[in-house]
């Protein structure tokens, strides 16, 4: 990011993501139990929460979408994690901002990433150097 | 990538006792929330019937960390709609949902 107008521009973005709850300060040393139990709650367990009507439609997976379960699945049959693993990764640890804003597909792929560098299976170093050869290998 | 096993299939032999039957009357344990789980807020708290016992499998929070721990059973509980929702309509309809056997407690 060398432009310092998109700098300040994801900078806005950020600040966007900011909690509805948020204490400026970091020695609130003491929250209620109800608010305690909302943070500890596992974001995907999201029965009788209240929602909007929703329109229903039908789609098609997209090829990254497929290539993602494929990597978890096959991540899974040579014993590197397992589907509860999987879930946890996915569905819990990654927060609620993340869980309410990716895609469904693309907190599979954050939670298998994560998981290999927590494993040791791959460095973070060359995961984000991959990354970035991929990217500009598509923006040429 | 280096193939390292870091899970395997549990023991068979040190299985929990299943301690319930179908049309026992449980309760959904309320334990704290923290890093993972697979038992619903809503059930918590709230007594149901063993509409049937199933399979025996890893509990969620040991196999979520790859932990291999015994195996215990799982049931399948039916509440009626009215103990967990007291807004709801209908006196008749049930929700039924799956428990490993230690989130259940006898009532």
């Amino acid at each position: 990011m060398s432009l310092r107008s998109e700098l300040r521009q994801q900078y806005d973005i950020i600040g966007s993501l900011q909690p509805a709850t948020h204490v400026p300060q970091n020695w609130n040393y003491e929250i209620p139990s109800s608010l305690y139990r909302a943070y500890m709650h596992p974001p995907h367990d999201v029965g009788g929460q209240r929602d909007v009507p929703l329109q229903y439609e039908e789609k098609e997976e997209e090829q990254w979408e497929l290539n993602t379960y494929v990597t978890c699945e096959v991540l899974g049959w040579r014993g590197i994690w397992n589907a509860e693993e999987r879930r946890r990764r996915a569905d819990n640890d990654l927060g609620y901002t993340l869980y309410l804003g990716m895609p469904y597909y693309g907190r599979w792929i954050w939670a298998a990433a994560r998981m290999l560098v927590d494993k040791n299976h791959v460095s973070l170093t060359e995961l984000l150097e991959k990354i970035a050869e991929v990217k500009s290998r598509h923006e040429r | 990538m280096k193939d390292k096993k870091t899970s395997k299939a549990p023991e068979k032999t040190d299985n929990a006792p299943a301690r319930f039957k179908a049309g026992d009357r449980v309760r959904v344990k309320d334990l704290p929330n923290m890093f993972y789980s697979r038992t619903q807020m809503y059930a918590r708290g709230v007594s149901g019937t063993i509409a049937a016992r199933t399979y025996q499998d890893l509990i969620p929070e040991d196999e979520a960390f790859n932990r291999d721990g015994r195996l215990e059973q799982y049931y399948i509980v039916r509440f009626r709609q009215k103990d967990l929702w007291e807004e709801y309509p209908s006196e008749k309809d049930t929700l039924q949902t799956e428990f490993p056997d230690r989130w259940l407690e006898p009532v």
